[in-house]
């Protein structure tokens, strides 16, 4: 239960919750903290911030502070690689993320919690990489003093499934990457896809065990995937020969090689092309010719994924298609802009 | 109790169709069982430990009654007119009652859970399996005043009313005026303009032979 009082009868009360300055362009924080005993010089601050009138509070048997509040909701978004200051600052709670690695968003529980009335969690994307320390969400409980019973039950929305929210070192694959074409294959033109490839993997953290060159022929295909396999390669990427003219016999020479499962196609712009095949678990990933051209491709976004050991099937590289237009912006400032970011 | 998609294929049938009115049922059903602690409410030793109040006349309402085996007719299955997709369940044995209610927020989050499918009722029944139970319902700890003449078992009492003589079971009179009268007497009714009628064939029964006209 709250309890209103004049601001000029509150000496020797106990604030009851953090009191907010904004200062604009230089200070936002609490100027008061929660169980601060107000005292005479305090009164005219309090004025200056708009504070004619204070809350006490008398919490009833099935109420909740909001700084409780935070405090269980935080504890219940927490998922591996997790980590939370449980000192709620103005009633909210930050959670970080505990290691280097991939952000995962459990979007429908996400929704699911947001709908529970008086609570709210804001997170950044799914699959966003993120370092050590870096902010990955925040809770708070809307109002001041709510009923139990609904933060219980975000709550258990939010640990469904361990946590809405988790980071997943990446894993450092051992890759072999195969360069298919006939132009390269033959000298008649210097490759330079193999660059490109090398340093997407190095960039997360995998190492390069082998670049094997094949022309347009199946078998030869198949054979540079085989002894990238026998060599213990966990991850292998093949670029050229993605599309659809009579000499792109990639997927063949892939499936050839024994898939267990192939997907290919992908609703993402650039890398429509884009291939995700699996031989006993070992993934095979497919990259079309725009990986050449394209800084960013959906090369970018399922990558990650991939190294975070998610496995990607047709639905993941369905729910791709929304937000995954690229803008082909004249500078590309990937990963902040809304490509990859629908799903 | 059976395994989930057990209860919701036979009570999909018995209903006639599968709907997400049917899932929630099912779900709300199984639910609310667990809640007061019956394992096997069609049992013949649970049967009659069991009451549910449903909230709404839905296809919901139908699978619950399926999957916990009350009755009208037996008692068991009381219709509540609120319109509002709740039901409660009550252990009889321990007065233990929950009321479980239906979120309005589930149906929202169906696109979401479920957002590979583009029809409605497919996309709902798929979400509504998929949602948790802590997503698709909310639970009340109720207490529910059971009176005598509304348990299960024999009439417990009769009355006649006092203007049409019918008799009255189980304490619904009502007392207008120092008169007992019946509901549709009280003017408490859903018809109108009455008046006694005969029929074609009104002397026919069973035991006859010969098939009545159509």
């Amino acid at each position: 239960m709250l309890k209103k009082i004049s601001v000029t009868d509150a000496v020797g009360k106990v604030l009851s919750h953090d009191i907010t300055e904004i200062r604009p362009g230089e200070f936002k924080g609490p100027a008061f903290r929660k169980g601060h005993t107000v005292c005479d010089q305090d009164i005219c601050h309090l004025q200056k911030l708009g504070k004619n009138h204070l809350y006490l509070i008398d919490l009833e048997k099935d109420e909740i502070h909001e700084n409780q509040a935070a405090a269980i909701l935080a504890k219940s978004l927490a998922g591996p690689g997790i980590t939370w200051d449980n000192d709620p600052k103005e009633g909210k709670i930050c959670l970080y993320a505990k290691t280097d690695g991939l952000l995962r968003v459990d979007a429908p529980a996400l929704a699911a919690f947001n709908m529970v009335d008086e609570v709210m969690c804001a997170s950044l994307h799914s699959h966003t990489l993120v370092k050590k320390g870096r902010q990955v969400a925040a809770t708070r409980a809307i109002p001041l003093v709510m009923k139990r019973a609904p933060v219980e039950r975000a709550a258990a929305i939010a640990g469904q499934n361990g946590g809405i929210l988790s980071v997943h070192p990446l894993e450092a694959k051992k890759t072999g990457i195969v360069i298919t074409g006939n132009e390269v294959f033959s000298g008649l033109i210097k490759d330079k896809f193999a660059p490109i490839l090398r340093k997407k993997i190095l960039d997360l953290g995998s190492a390069v065990s082998g670049i094997t060159f094949a022309p347009d022929d199946e078998s030869l295909i198949q054979k540079a995937i085989d002894t990238h396999l026998s060599d213990g390669c966990d991850l292998i990427l093949l670029s050229g020969g993605m599309s659809v003219d009579p000499d792109d016999v990639t997927r063949k020479g892939i499936l050839k090689a024994g898939v267990t499962e192939m997907h290919y196609g992908a609703a993402a712009l650039p890398g429509a092309m884009f291939m995700v095949a699996y031989i006993n678990g070992t993934p095979l990933i497919g990259v079309p010719a725009c990986g050449l051209h394209h800084r960013v491709t959906v090369l970018d976004l399922v990558l990650p994924r991939v190294l975070a050991g998610e496995h990607i099937g047709k639905k993941e590289l369905a729910f791709l298609g929304h937000g995954g237009l690229c803008m082909d912006c004249p500078e590309c400032v990937h990963p902040h802009c809304p490509f990859g970011k629908g799903m | 109790m059976a395994p989930f998609d057990l209860l919701l294929k036979k009570s999909a049938a018995a209903h006639g169709h599968l709907c997400p009115g049917q899932v929630v049922g099912v779900r709300m059903a199984m639910l609310g069982c667990r809640l007061i602690r019956l394992s096997h409410p069609t049992r013949r030793d649970q049967i009659k430990k069991l009451l549910v109040y449903v909230e709404m006349d839905r296809c919901t309402a139908d699978a619950m009654a399926h999957v916990t085996g009350v009755k009208l007719g037996r008692r068991s299955l009381k219709f509540m007119d609120y319109g509002i997709m709740a039901a409660t369940f009550v252990n009889l044995e321990t007065d233990r009652a929950f009321r479980i209610i239906s979120t309005e927020e589930s149906r929202d989050l169906c696109d979401i859970y479920a957002p590979e499918l583009e029809e409605k009722s497919e996309k709902q029944i798929l979400a509504y399996k998929r949602m948790p139970d802590s997503v698709l319902f909310r639970v009340q700890k109720v207490q529910v005043r059971v009176r005598d003449v509304d348990l299960p078992g024999p009439t417990r009492l009769k009355v006649f009313c006092t203007r049409c003589g019918q008799v009255v079971r189980d304490g619904r009179q009502i007392e207008k005026h120092g008169q007992t009268l019946c509901k549709p007497c009280a003017g408490n009714c859903y018809f109108s303009h009455t008046k006694e009628v005969t029929w074609p064939d009104m002397n026919w029964s069973p035991t006859i032979k010969e098939d009545l006209p159509c």
